[in-house]
């Protein structure tokens, strides 16, 4: 009777020692399976179901309401890539928070926290628009695949790949209701600076100039005008902060304070997460912009 | 002559009248005499209960009417076409005012209101002038601050104990009549009907600046006296006034801001206490 | 989202203090995310020391200002006085009854001192009349969710009208940070017996 428990209840210490096939297999091949990781609702159409629950646009009433509104945006120029966002995430019309980072560095190599000196850290930049959530797993769980990627290769990821990592995945769940516009910054020695757009819808583009988010259009507006690509690395940066201001200004889900980033080719550098308040009355009353806006009764 | 314009009530006849409206006033004229004096601290409105038979039972009579808790109104002429008249003063003072403002209207507007009525049937086709004359009566609260008032009014008005004279600003007791044309008058004291010239004349002797209320009924009873043709009693006499606000009225208490009426008729034991002190 | 009440946004407040009364109100004007204008006041003045403030649809807002605008000159006509708030409020509600089946999108306050018994008043309507009396606050808007938070949180009896002042101020301007939909300035009656002092506030221009 003892002998059986015994067995029963005892192994070898070294049973364990070497990964299962399974494990081995799940460790080596890229991509796991991902349909199956998340559980769906028990419904006869998932992705209607979804849409009709979390799509706010489409159903005002609709139960789950996801963070939203957001203008980003990130532009190509002689001296790298500005990357530049806004703070601002809302719940309907409710603010829930005016201090989001939406900004993410990508890649095993830029984890190191900020550093109050403006040294580089290499790696690749993310932005965050639409579901917060969203955003959030996905570019950690790219930031895992990039790290894979470097053990496996010995080199770092290019942007057009790990770019593809993400359209890839986004396009896996088409129509699932996830809600990202991503761009992804970065300046490689294959590529050298290089900017994608990659949404939920499954888009992937290379490009210049990007703004993403509901105040895009805002953005825009002030970058086109203004946009040459041989802005010096100053114009550049005041380019990114002016944009952002004028689409905080105009578009009610976006705002709080403005988040700046310069990729260049030795990393990325920030230069501040700034509250757009006083940024905009400095504008306003020195500049003489913004003029629309009364400051005496 | 005047026959040929006298049939439309719309047409003018040559020298600028409107005869209609003349023979209306002709109507009020031959009326049961109505009055009505304004004291510092309310108005009374007084007139003559006539029976044409000894069989009619008294108390059903009424001529003096309320029309709102502060307001009440009697007249001379016509007694059916004063019942309408009262019924559409109470009405106006519900649609044209309660129900908008959530307060009953001030004197002055009422009596706009019932003009106005009474003038629409001098302009409209297919319809004869009321043949009344009104006496309206009525208090209002006035909207001034009252501190102010009693520190300023003691140079120029010495005598008085309150400041109100009536009116919508300062508040107090005011008196209107209402003519057949839609024409209305505010007045210290008044008479119409069949003996109005000499009781306005009585009344002119007797009536005096700063009246109280008490004087008030008591000179409105002489003027009665003066004209009636009857016997005077409390069934033959009826009396409405304007004084302080009726709390026992109510129909209920303990309600932090009612206040009774303040327009109310005298029961017939008032009246005969007020005659036998006469 | 497409609520009517929440196209344009903004956000009203009015408050009880000694012897004064405040109301405020946001600037903005948008349509759905966007801000068309930064000058859009929902505050109405009726008779000295009384006011009317108007958030919820902005077209309803110019048309329901106007129509008060209309009702209050011919009352003041024909009766030679001013309005006192109290029969402003009466007012206003049957006005709103008046479109039960069809209502004006609109969440009226009144803030005013009657004149006569020198005594302050606020109220609050629902768009279809219904009179919220308060002793303490009244609030409106698309923050009015925030501005009951910050209203409980900052309001006491008996405030001076330079506490008063502050109180409404930071109630309003801190709702409004938390509403997307409100904000961009603001504006402050702060109504005293005799004296109205009216203020601008410089709010987030975000």
């Amino acid at each position: 009777m003892m002998d059986q428990l015994v067995r029963q209840y005892s192994r070898s210490p070294h049973q364990n020692e070497f990964y299962s096939e399974q494990e081995q297999h799940d460790l080596t091949e890229g991509l796991p399976p991902l349909s199956l990781k998340f559980s769906l609702p028990p419904v006869a159409n998932h992705s209607a179901f979804l849409r009709a629950m979390t799509d706010d646009h489409s159903n005002p009433n609709c139960p789950i309401k996801l963070a939203h509104g957001t203008t980003t945006l990130a532009f190509r120029f002689q001296g790298g890539i500005i990357v530049c966002t806004d703070s601002r995430a809302t719940a309907g019309s409710w603010i829930a928070s005016q201090t989001v980072k939406k900004v993410i560095p990508v890649s095993r190599l830029s984890r190191g926290e900020d550093k109050p000196g403006s040294e580089p850290v290499p790696g690749l930049l993310g932005t965050m628009a639409g579901g917060a959530a969203d955003c959030q797993y996905w570019l950690r769980y790219l930031s895992q695949q990039c790290t894979l990627h470097e053990i496996r290769h010995k080199r770092r990821i290019t942007v057009a790949a790990a770019s593809k990592i993400l359209a890839n995945l986004t396009y896996a769940y088409k129509g699932y209701g996830l809600s990202m516009g991503t761009m992804l910054a970065g300046v490689t020695p294959q590529e050298g600076p290089a900017l994608y757009y990659i949404d939920s819808d499954g888009t992937r583009l290379p490009g210049n100039m990007f703004c993403v988010g509901s105040g895009q259009t805002f953005a825009y507006g002030v970058l086109d005008a203004n946009y040459r690509y041989d802005l010096t690395e100053e114009e550049a940066l005041e380019l990114g902060r002016r944009s952002i201001l004028a689409a905080m200004h105009r578009d009610a889900y976006s705002g709080g304070f403005i988040n700046l980033y310069h990729v260049k080719e030795e990393g990325w550098v920030h230069h501040g997460f700034n509250d757009m308040n006083p940024i905009f009355w400095k504008t306003k009353l020195e500049k003489g912009e913004f003029s629309n806006v009364t400051s005496e009764l | 002559m005047a026959d040929r314009y006298s049939f439309s009530l719309t047409t003018f006849s040559p020298s600028g009248k409107l005869v209609q409206i003349e023979y209306a006033l002709n109507a009020v004229n031959q009326g049961v005499t109505a009055l009505g004096i304004k004291a510092t601290n309310g108005i009374v409105l007084a007139t003559e209960k006539k029976s044409s038979s000894p069989l009619i039972d008294p108390p059903s009579l009424s001529k003096i009417s309320l029309i709102t808790p502060d307001i009440g109104m009697v007249y001379a002429g016509m007694g059916p076409d004063y019942r309408v008249l009262v019924d559409k003063a109470r009405k106006v003072s519900h649609t044209g005012y309660k129900r908008i403002y959530n307060e009953y209207p001030p004197t002055r507007i009422l009596v706009q209101d019932v003009a106005r009525v009474v003038q629409e049937a001098t302009q409209s086709g297919g319809v004869r002038p009321y043949g009344v004359s009104l006496l309206i009566a009525g208090w209002d609260e006035g909207v001034e601050p009252e501190t102010p008032q009693a520190q300023k009014g003691d140079e120029e008005e010495p005598k008085k104990a309150t400041g109100k004279t009536g009116g919508i600003l300062k508040g107090g007791p005011s008196l209107y009549q209402v003519d057949p044309s839609g024409s209305y008058y505010p007045w210290k004291a008044t008479a119409i009907g069949k003996h109005a010239t000499s009781a306005k004349t009585f009344l002119e002797k007797r009536y005096t600046e700063g009246l109280e209320l008490e004087d008030a009924i008591h000179i409105a009873l002489l003027t009665l006296k003066e004209t009636i043709e009857g016997e005077m009693n409390g069934d033959t006499i009826e009396i409405g006034i304007v004084g302080p606000p009726a709390d026992h009225l109510l129909g209920f208490e303990g309600v932090e801001g009612s206040r009774g009426p303040r327009f109310r008729k005298l029961t017939k034991e008032e009246i005969e206490d007020y005659l036998t002190s006469l | 989202m497409s609520s009517p009440f929440d196209i344009n946004g903004g956000a009203c407040v009015a408050m009880v203090g000694k012897d004064c009364v405040a109301i405020a109100c946001d600037l903005r004007l948008g349509m759905q995310a966007l801000t068309v204008s930064n000058n859009f006041p929902k505050i109405f003045n009726f008779a000295p020391g009384t006011y009317l403030g108007l958030t919820g649809l902005a077209t309803d807002v110019s048309t329901v200002s106007d129509l008060f605008r209309y009702k209050v000159n011919m009352y003041r006509l024909r009766e030679e006085r001013h309005i006192a708030p109290q029969t402003l409020a009466n007012l206003v509600s049957s006005s709103l009854y008046e479109r039960r089946f069809g209502p004006y999108f609109v969440s009226p306050v009144i803030a005013g001192i009657n004149n006569t018994t020198g005594k302050p008043f606020i109220c609050g309507f629902d768009s279809i009349g219904c009179i919220d009396f308060a002793k303490d606050f009244i609030v409106s808007g698309t923050a009015s969710d925030q501005l009951f938070g910050t209203c409980e949180g900052l309001w006491e009896p008996d405030l001076s009208p330079e506490n008063l002042f502050e109180t409404i101020s930071q109630a309003l301007l801190s709702a409004v940070d938390r509403d997307a939909l409100s904000g961009w300035g603001a504006q402050v009656y702060i109504i005293e017996k005799d004296k109205v002092t009216q203020r601008l506030l410089k709010g987030r221009q975000d």
